[in-house]
């Protein structure tokens, strides 16, 4: 009944989804460590990269789902790119008096998407890179030819003409790859700065469960 | 405390419904870029067909965990959304009770903390008053609401919730 109260009391902001719903919360999660794993421990490619690169697509997959039927924070339409009101928004926290939204605020919508865009790309560029063989392929074909059974790369897709493809793939997952550590850092200081200006830890309803402490 | 334990239980179940759709994902993801791959490389093969069979089943599954969730996470709310309207409406009899009991907006405040489960020398540090004030506040209050004391006082709005189970038993009760 006081919460009622206090909720009422409060009233006229918008108090986002505290907690965000738990596929919102493990795809969130799951996908920072696959960056974190991708683009910085084991930049070099390899079967672990590729198991992870795959992961991230079914992650995002799920994820881009999630925004078309999910419950309705999760919903794109509850944070449709706005560049204008995420300017203001900015504006609006750069004066340390920033609104409150239900879902992501229009800044934080702008980086929700560039980061899943640059993942998009990353991927894509990652399959061409390795001809769209899954990594069970991979890791098959790498223990056959260490058992000194060479055919297997004869059975690989042929490679020859699409080399100079490859090599502009190459060159956007990695600039892409940069691109994404550069947002990731971005939207890290973000959500610090609007946790301050709110006076509430923005941190705690992605990371948590529960309402109360 | 049933509530708040019954509520973690389903906020538990949420999340292990949601690990479990993102492995079925994860799976469903490998398992098709396999089994396209082999599709792609020998097709017709009765091999490629089964694999062909079990990609549709995975991604129906997915497309059924995604919906199972879908409807968890909005009785969750659901649930929510009544305790809310719950407490709202009880604090709302509540405050007409009161005010057909003509009570004071002292005796109110007394009356709501007594509601509570404040004590008597809680209430008085809270409202910055003698204990023997509200002692006199108390008893007076149980007065206009023709009750004996305090356990009657808050029956008095807890037997409604009740009522359904011991209609029969319990005589009809005159209200002041």
């Amino acid at each position: 009944m006081t919460k009622v109260q206090n909720r009422t009391r409060a009233g006229g902001t918008i108090v986002p989804p505290d907690p965000w719903d738990p596929l919102v919360r493990i795809t969130h999660w799951l996908i920072a460590l696959a960056v974190l794993c991708n683009g910085l421990l084991n930049k070099g490619g390899g079967t672990w990269h590729v198991w992870i690169g795959w992961g991230v697509l079914a992650v995002l997959a799920l994820r881009l789902a999630w925004g078309l039927v999910g419950p309705a924070e999760a919903r794109f339409s509850a944070f449709p790119p706005a560049p204008r009101a995420a300017i203001a928004h900015l504006r609006d926290l750069l004066r340390g008096r920033p609104r409150e939204h239900r879902s992501h605020n229009p800044a934080g919508a702008l980086m929700v998407y560039a980061l899943w865009g640059s993942l998009a790309v990353i991927t894509l560029t990652g399959l061409v890179m390795t001809d769209a063989q899954s990594p069970v392929t991979l890791a098959e074909q790498k223990a056959a030819v260490a058992a000194g059974d060479w055919s297997a790369l004869a059975a690989a897709p042929p490679t020859g003409n699409n080399e100079a493809i490859k090599d502009v793939a190459e060159e956007i997952h990695e600039v892409f790859a940069n691109f994404l550590l550069i947002l990731a850092g971005l939207h890290v200081a973000g959500v610090a700065i609007e946790s301050r200006a709110l006076r509430r830890n923005l941190l705690r309803p992605m990371l948590l469960g529960s309402r109360k402490p | 405390m049933t509530e708040r334990r019954k509520k973690s239980k389903e906020r538990r179940s949420s999340v292990a419904l949601a690990s479990f759709l993102l492995l079925q994902a994860t799976a469903a993801v490998f398992f098709v870029g396999d089994a396209a791959s082999e599709l792609f490389q020998d097709p017709g093969e009765p091999h490629s067909v089964f694999e062909g069979l079990v990609s549709v089943a995975l991604i129906v599954g997915v497309a059924v965990g995604i919906w199972q969730l879908r409807v968890t996470l909005a009785r969750m709310a659901a649930q929510e959304r009544a305790l809310e309207t719950a407490r709202g409406s009880l604090a709302d009899v509540i405050d007409a009770q009161f005010a057909a009991w003509k009570l004071t907006p002292a005796e109110r405040d007394v009356g709501l903390f007594a509601l509570k489960g404040l004590d008597v020398a809680q209430i008085a540090e809270i409202r910055g008053a003698a204990a023997g004030t509200v002692r006199a506040q108390l008893t007076r209050i149980y007065a206009k609401a023709g009750v004996s004391g305090r356990a009657q006082f808050a029956a008095w709005f807890v037997e409604d919730l009740l009522q359904a189970g011991l209609e029969m038993e319990l005589p009809e009760r005159q209200r002041a």
